[in-house]
């Protein structure tokens, strides 16, 4: 159909702290790839020939791990200086588009169902917007749209009421007229975000129409969000696969479903899965007993570690014998604690831990902490702190 | 050293737009002149001092399009300033035929006074333009196109890549000697350059001239010819790395591009060579190669830096071991014969000082070794075993990735060939990438930068491993930001140079573990700190030099031997940064070329 495309992948994703102090949300990853290298491939899947990627936040490690092309589509890279809202990141993108354009996060992940769907349903002539819905039981954290016969009638934020409501996936179709409506809308706490835009379209009159999709969407809101993303990733059969480049002992026990990414080493007498994502260069050591866990990038696990339930970040070290016991545990987040939450621990990047530590369930500890021989590691842990036995 | 393009094509009629983009993408090779001839009927030749835009803002106003047939070149001056007149094509007096060159012509003197006696007027100081003259009275002579072309060229002495095309003819004609020449087959026409990015972007399929060989293009056909004149069958080859590379993906120059590559391009220089569980080093084609003589490296520039790296390692590991510079190893008269091993470290691979030391190793029987970034280049097809670093296409100027893979590769090589098995290494190596990356992460280096941009001088030293990243560290900050900056062995310091050191004179100390050389670089740092000069530290914490230091970068620790690569990518940020705030062309700094193919 050869649409053009732009992905919004420039905030940072402030609710998956620590794990985004080095990356945007869009890098982190669903199951061992970024979310949004799932999002590329939705979209090219979909037949999108040309991407524009808004990028702000730690921007070069988009770059870098894209490059000028992705699946042999072009893709441009534009910057958003300073992160002031969604809309105001599609403005950065508007002089490298023209015409009727698709406009997706780069930070949830969709499959190829929506767009396709967001295509077909848009019909430039008539309308200045379409936008991709999805039914959800609960839509309070995202933005709620009301449809009348196709046609949207309002869009709320976190909607509080019973109305019935349909999620904004965040795949939009929209014509140039969206630029000035972004403009024209007023910024709240100094950001112009996107649904402002469209709202200014409706108040104008404007013709903004909606279709629901049964693709998929999940979004991460938190780290752990993370395990349930690889789970639906691994139990869909996506990415279940150990690459070639990866060396597996052959007294290691692999139990399925798992994903085992370049480079990676399993070690003599492991047993890994099930539903564990390793991500590139990762090591699990000897007699290493490791479930349902994201361990990402030049993670190491060391020999007779016990791992459950836990994310990790990139160069993460668990030393020999340490324990994640796994969940459920109550998490604290800022001021909010979430009770009974699925997760052993989450280790930011280059946490490393010298042997013999115990982590308590729902533990999350900040980037390049150190937990010496024997400590017990529980609550929240900030950055660079030292944790002794 | 210089770029040459040339292409014939079939129903397309845009050869000017195709020769302007191979040049683009040959630029790398050098741009202070550019110029395209294009063969209609008559030769219209156009060319221009200065990078490619002048050409193209000359071309802008001219009156061209629908030719089928031309040849282009982007010059890096050998013989001659770069002017106008001394860009290439070059023509004979008649404007019968036209000729890019890519090479030195060594007899060109002599053939100049003969032509001169002969009553020839030459119009440029360069030795290319012999070529069309000598071509030329061949034509008088009453000799076709062709058969002129071969007669020209069989006068020729020295390294050429020379296409030429003819007045009334849609026909290039090419011949190589030393000098990278590969052709390229597409459905609407026929390709030639000096590499492949040049025409990428039309055909992936590519045919290799060989050295000695003729090329005759014609819009739906290549004939290649050896040089007396016999068919020679030739197999398409096809490339298979991704030309979108070549773009910049949103960064402000290749270079911050490529030195952020470094993570991805080390894993795929580490991919499928390391085990760790038993801490060997596998390189295929490696396993039974004999050392009974020091095994000797040679290079240039920066790779020549990476080789002063990998004999260090050698030698830790047993194996005795010896790093030339390309151009001085004839000088060195270095001991070879059909018992030694001698290894060319080039990025490009089209290096013509490392070429000929590699062809004279070759000549005296030695087991030559190519340690090289670019498959199909001439040091990996004319060497007995490659070693390929595998740090994807490199296109800023000064060397960023690919020093760091050379490094990685060259320490793989040293512990295959001593048998050195180590699990710690393996380790080490693994980590490299991730650290890397975290060094990417911080802003220091910037800050670093932007604090002694006006400084008169810089001056780097480190020890042992870190000694080759200090000459590096130099190198750099030379090539991109124009500045005084040389590297020394730490210890040589109070040697002599000593004397340079003042407040305006930043000293780069690169110091790794906590060991003895640490401790006695922290001396030599103490020496420099007591003059006032300020210091900047690249450490990895581990021993107490950022006590002494002004300014501290951060080395993530590990082993000693992977440090100093982490180190390095330090410094090929402060040199970037500081050419930024000295608004560099950073690129493609003044009077350098990529790769350097003349002597």
């Amino acid at each position: 159909m050869g649409y053009s495309a732009v992905v919004l992948a420039a905030g940072e994703g402030k609710r998956l702290r620590p794990l985004t102090t080095h990356r945007p949300k869009p890098m982190l990853p669903a199951a061992t790839k970024p979310i949004l290298e799932h999002v590329f491939d939705a979209l090219i899947d979909a037949g999108v020939t040309d991407i524009t990627v808004v990028v702000g936040y730690r921007r070069t490690r988009v770059q870098s791990e894209f490059g000028p092309s992705y699946r042999d589509v072009p893709l441009t890279y534009v910057t958003q200086g300073k992160q002031l809202g969604s809309g105001h990141a599609l403005l950065a993108a508007e002089q490298a588009v023209e015409g009727s354009t698709l406009v997706v996060n780069g930070d949830q992940l969709i499959d190829s169902r929506i767009i396709r769907d967001v295509v077909e349903a848009h019909d430039g002539e008539s309308t200045a917007a379409t936008l991709g819905l999805v039914r959800r039981a609960d839509v309070t954290r995202y933005g709620g749209v009301l449809l009348e016969d196709g046609e949207v009638t309002e869009i709320v934020e976190n909607p509080r009421d019973d109305r019935s409501y349909r999620l904004n996936a965040g795949v939009y179709a929209f014509e140039p007229a969206i630029f000035e409506a972004i403009r024209e809308s007023e910024p709240r706490a100094g950001e112009q975000s996107l649904v402002d835009g469209i709202d200014t379209l409706l108040e104008d009159g404007t013709r903004v129409q909606g279709v629901v999709s049964e693709g998929t969407w999940i979004d991460a809101t938190y780290p752990w969000d993370l395990l349930r993303i690889a789970d639906d990733l691994l139990e869909a059969g996506e990415g279940r696969r150990i690459a070639d480049s990866a060396s597996v002992h052959e007294s290691a026990t692999v139990i399925e479903p798992v994903v085992i990414d370049d480079d990676c080493v399993v070690g003599p007498g492991a047993v890994v899965g099930p539903n564990v994502c390793l991500g590139e260069n990762a090591t699990v050591g000897s007699n290493v007993t490791l479930e349902r866990s994201v361990v990402d990038t030049d993670t190491r696990v060391d020999n007779g570690a016990t791992v459950r339930d836990c994310v990790t970040g990139r160069g993460v070290e668990i030393g020999p014998n340490s324990t994640v016991v796994g969940g459920p545990g109550d998490v604290e987040i800022g001021d909010r604690i979430h009770r009974e939450t699925s997760l052993g621990a989450v280790l930011a990047d280059h946490v490393r831990d010298e042997g013999g530590v115990t982590y308590e369930p729902g533990s999350v500890v900040g980037n390049g902490a150190v937990c010496h021989v024997g400590a017990t590691v529980g609550g929240t842990l900030s950055a660079e702190t030292e944790v002794w036995g | 050293m210089c770029g040459i393009i040339g292409y014939v094509g079939t129903d397309r009629s845009d050869a000017a737009d195709v020769l302007l983009h191979g040049l683009s993408q040959l630029e790398y090779r050098g741009y202070d002149s550019a110029g395209i001839a294009l063969a209609d009927g008559r030769l219209d030749v156009h060319k221009r001092e200065g990078e490619l835009s002048a050409l193209e803002d000359a071309l802008a106003g001219a009156d061209i399009g629908g030719q089928t047939t031309g040849i282009g070149h982007t010059r890096w001056s050998t013989h001659g300033p770069p002017s106008d007149r001394n860009a290439h094509p070059h023509t004979d007096a008649d404007g019968r035929v036209a000729v890019v060159h890519n090479g030195i012509i060594e007899n060109y003197q002599t053939l100049r006074d003969e032509l001169a006696a002969e009553g020839v007027d030459f119009r440029s100081d360069t030795d290319t333009e012999v070529v069309p003259h000598l071509i030329a009275g061949f034509l008088e002579e009453g000799l076709d196109d062709e058969a002129a072309f071969r007669a020209a060229i069989e006068r020729l002495e020295g390294s050429y890549a020379v296409a030429a095309v003819f007045e009334g003819s849609e026909t290039v004609y090419a011949a190589r000697n030393e000098s990278p020449l590969v052709l390229g087959v597409a459905d609407d026409g026929t390709y030639l350059a000096s590499d492949v990015p040049a025409f990428i972007e039309y055909t992936d399929r590519v045919i290799y001239l060989e050295d000695g060989e003729f090329a005759r293009l014609e819009g739906d056909e290549i004939a290649v010819t050896d040089a007396e004149g016999r068919t020679v069958e030739t197999s398409i080859e096809t490339i298979e790395w991704d030309p979108e590379d070549a773009g910049k993906s949103g960064y402000d120059h290749y270079m911050r591009k490529e030195i952020n590559e470094q993570p991805a391009a080390l894993r795929d220089c580490l991919r499928g060579r390391l085990d760790e569980l038993s801490g060997r080093v596998t390189l295929e084609g490696f396993e039974d190669l004999e050392l009974r003589r020091p095994v000797t490296l040679v290079a240039c520039g920066t790779s020549y830096h990476a080789a002063l790296f990998g004999v260090q390692l050698l030698r830790e590991w047993g194996v005795p071991a010896q790093a030339f510079l390309a151009s001085e190893f004839e000088a060195d008269a270095v001991p070879i014969d059909t018992d030694s091993v001698v290894v060319g470290v080039t990025q490009s691979g089209e290096t013509a000082d490392t070429l000929r030391a590699l062809r004279e190793a070759s000549a005296a029987g030695a087991t030559t070794v190519a340690v090289t970034n670019v498959v199909g280049s001439s040091a990996a097809r004319e060497t007995d075993r490659v070693l390929y670093i595998r740090a994807g296409p490199e296109i800023s100027v000064a060397a960023t990735k690919t020093f760091a893979s050379q490094q990685a590769a060259l320490t793989m090589l040293a512990a295959s060939l001593s048998d050195h098995r180590s699990r710690e290494l393996v380790r080490e190596l693994r980590s490299v990438p991730d650290r890397i990356q975290s060094v990417l992460d911080e802003d220091a280096a910037r800050e670093v930068a932007a604090t002694y941009a006006d400084a008169s001088a810089y001056f780097f030293i480190g020890r042992g491993y870190n000694y080759p990243v200090a000459l590096e560290g130099a190198l750099k900050m030379k090539e991109i930001t124009y500045k005084h900056a040389e590297g020394f062995a730490a210890g040589e310091l109070k040697h002599g140079p000593l004397a340079l050191v003042t407040e305006q004179t930043p000293v780069f100390a690169i110091v790794t573990g906590d060991g003895r050389r640490a401790e006695k670089t922290i001396g030599n740092v103490k020496e420099v700190e007591a003059r006032g000069t300020p210091v900047v530290a690249v450490t990895d914490g581990q021993s107490e030099v950022g006590r002494y230091a002004d300014h501290v970068l951060e080395v993530p620790p590990a082993g000693e031997i992977t440090s100093s690569m982490v180190a390095n990518v330090q410094l090929q940020r402060v040199a970037y940064w500081t050419a930024h705030e000295l608004g560099r062309s950073i690129d493609k700094p003044r009077n350098l070329a990529k790769s350097v193919t003349v002597e």
